[in-house]
């Protein structure tokens, strides 16, 4: 695929944005799609073709599962989902719908991320996003919205259904595809792949002694994989301040068991420590001052919510001065006693004594 | 060789540059025309990343060409999800949970931005009882 084609094939999906943004006749729009489409799917499969001549994913990743054909097809498939939501979300005239094509968005990059081994991630990001976010967007929008026709399209308002400039948006998306793909696939100025490029590859071995050594700092976990193996042993052995050893791609500790005897033992697959633990385990012990930023900027967020949406009371002069401790302007200002005549009376009564 | 064709890719527009500038570019633009090519990246990976490209310019498209102010700022969510794609797959390719952990502070920046930017858009709407950004455009004075 030579550059001048990949910046083609990426100008034809942006001249289908731009037929499908832009209001017209159904048919124009339907060409949009179908050009879009093509656009996309053939910019994904060369993408395929020239990686490495294979379709096979994560192989060329050390340390992958050995997964062929499925997650290709499943990767493409999220891809295509995502793609088409996101795309729906800025064309949809009706604001609800535009929420809801999100949350399709949200929930195929989970399933992108459930294929690039971060289940936590994945999960969370559908409790989070799709759950909480997603859903306070609905309430507002449906506080929002005054009620509307359901199939009249020219009931809903006018801001909804036109965009705002779509050439030259589609134009500057253009150049931010362009831009992006360059800094993720390009090299660097001097012709060296950029820091932490590609080159930065670790090897399956040095990935799996990483992710065992960890359980050095999750002490609780390892013992109780030990226990599970030896119920009555009586302490892990430490080896340079080392509890696990790597050997063969296998995984050993040394024991003391319950006669008194040191023993090595091999640990199973299972015991090494799974995606929740490891990225625990980074946001607590590599990351704890951002950590705690992020509570300030959530009770910052909070606070800011709250003074926000606080219904701000018009009050007049006398009251403002009643509020700062200051001596009313009008005598016959409003009657907040009610009604009755008297009251109001007495009440004047009494404040031309104090006053 | 994904990276080959990126490689060639960058090549184009620093060329033009090159000739636009009368052959002198400065050093950061100046992309090179031969020289070693990094190792692949994997197909899955590559298409994710293009996906996460993709997804924030459509983000920006929508930000541009939306003009309910309410669909504006779930078009920045959609490109805090790019950013956090982006970041998952980066982190399976160099086998670093930090990837992970960041799309953790994104996910919090996204949740303070919605609280904020919707209590913004609430009080907005409270004052011109409509959610066309353009009732606000004579502030641009």
């Amino acid at each position: 695929m030579a550059p001048l084609l990949l910046y083609a094939t990426c100008a034809v999906g942006a001249v289908g944005l731009y037929l499908i943004l832009r209001p017209g006749a159904k048919s124009l729009r339907m060409a949009g799609v179908l050009i879009g489409l093509a656009a996309a799917i053939s910019l994904g499969l060369g993408l395929l073709k020239t990686a490495a001549g294979t379709l096979a994913p994560f192989d060329s990743v050390p340390g992958a599962v050995a997964s062929e054909g499925p997650s290709t097809v499943f990767t493409g498939l999220f891809c295509l989902i995502a793609l088409a939501s996101a795309v729906r979300m800025i064309t949809h005239p009706r604001p609800v719908y535009v929420a809801l094509y999100f949350v399709l968005v949200v929930v195929s990059s989970a399933g992108l991320f459930l294929l690039l081994q971060a289940e936590f991630m994945a999960f969370a990001l559908v409790i989070v996003y799709a759950g909480a976010i997603l859903i306070t967007y609905l309430f507002v929008l449906m506080l929002a919205q005054q009620a509307e026709s359901e199939d009249d399209l020219r009931a809903l308002a006018e801001y909804d259904r036109v965009p705002r400039e779509p050439a030259t948006a589609v134009v500057v998306g253009l150049i931010m595809v362009a831009v992006l793909s360059d800094a993720l696939f390009g090299a660097g100025p001097d012709g060296q792949p950029r820091p932490g490029g590609p080159r930065g590859q670790v090897t399956a071995s040095e990935a799996s002694a990483a992710e065992w050594a960890l359980l050095d700092k999750l002490p609780r976990s390892r013992d109780a994989a030990v226990r599970a193996l030896v119920p009555d042993f009586r302490e892990v052995v430490l080896t340079d301040g080392r509890s696990v050893v790597i050997r063969d791609g296998a995984a050993f500790v040394t024991i003391v068991d319950g006669e008194g005897a040191t023993r090595e033992l091999e640990l199973p697959a299972s015991a090494a420590p799974n995606n929740t633990e490891r990225v625990g385990l980074a946001l607590v012990a590599d990351f704890p001052v951002s950590l705690e930023l992020a509570g300030v900027i959530l009770t910052m967020a909070m606070f800011g919510a709250v003074v926000l949406a606080r219904r701000q009371a018009e009050l007049g002069e006398d009251q403002r001065r009643e509020a700062a401790g200051l001596r009313r302007l009008t005598v016959d200002g409003p009657d907040e006693l009610g009604d009755d005549g008297e009251l109001i009376d007495e009440a004047r009564a009494g404040r031309r004594s104090r006053g | 060789m994904i990276t080959a064709v990126a490689h060639s890719a960058i090549s184009l527009p620093t060329s033009m540059l090159a000739s636009a500038f009368g052959g002198a570019v400065p050093g950061v633009l100046q992309g090179p025309l031969q020289g070693p090519i990094p190792g692949p990246i994997p197909g899955g990976i590559a298409l994710v990343l293009l996906l996460s490209a993709a997804l924030f310019a459509i983000g920006l498209v929508g930000f541009l060409t939306r003009r309910n102010m309410i669909l504006m700022f779930l078009c920045t969510e959609l490109m805090f999800q790019a950013a956090a794609l982006a970041m998952v797959a980066f982190g399976r390719l160099h086998m670093d949970i930090s990837g992970q952990v960041f799309v953790i502070f994104i996910l919090t920046v996204a949740a303070a931005e919605a609280a904020l930017a919707l209590g913004l858009v609430v009080l907005l709407y409270r004052r011109r009882e409509t959610l066309n950004a353009e009732a606000w455009s004579e502030l641009r004075e």
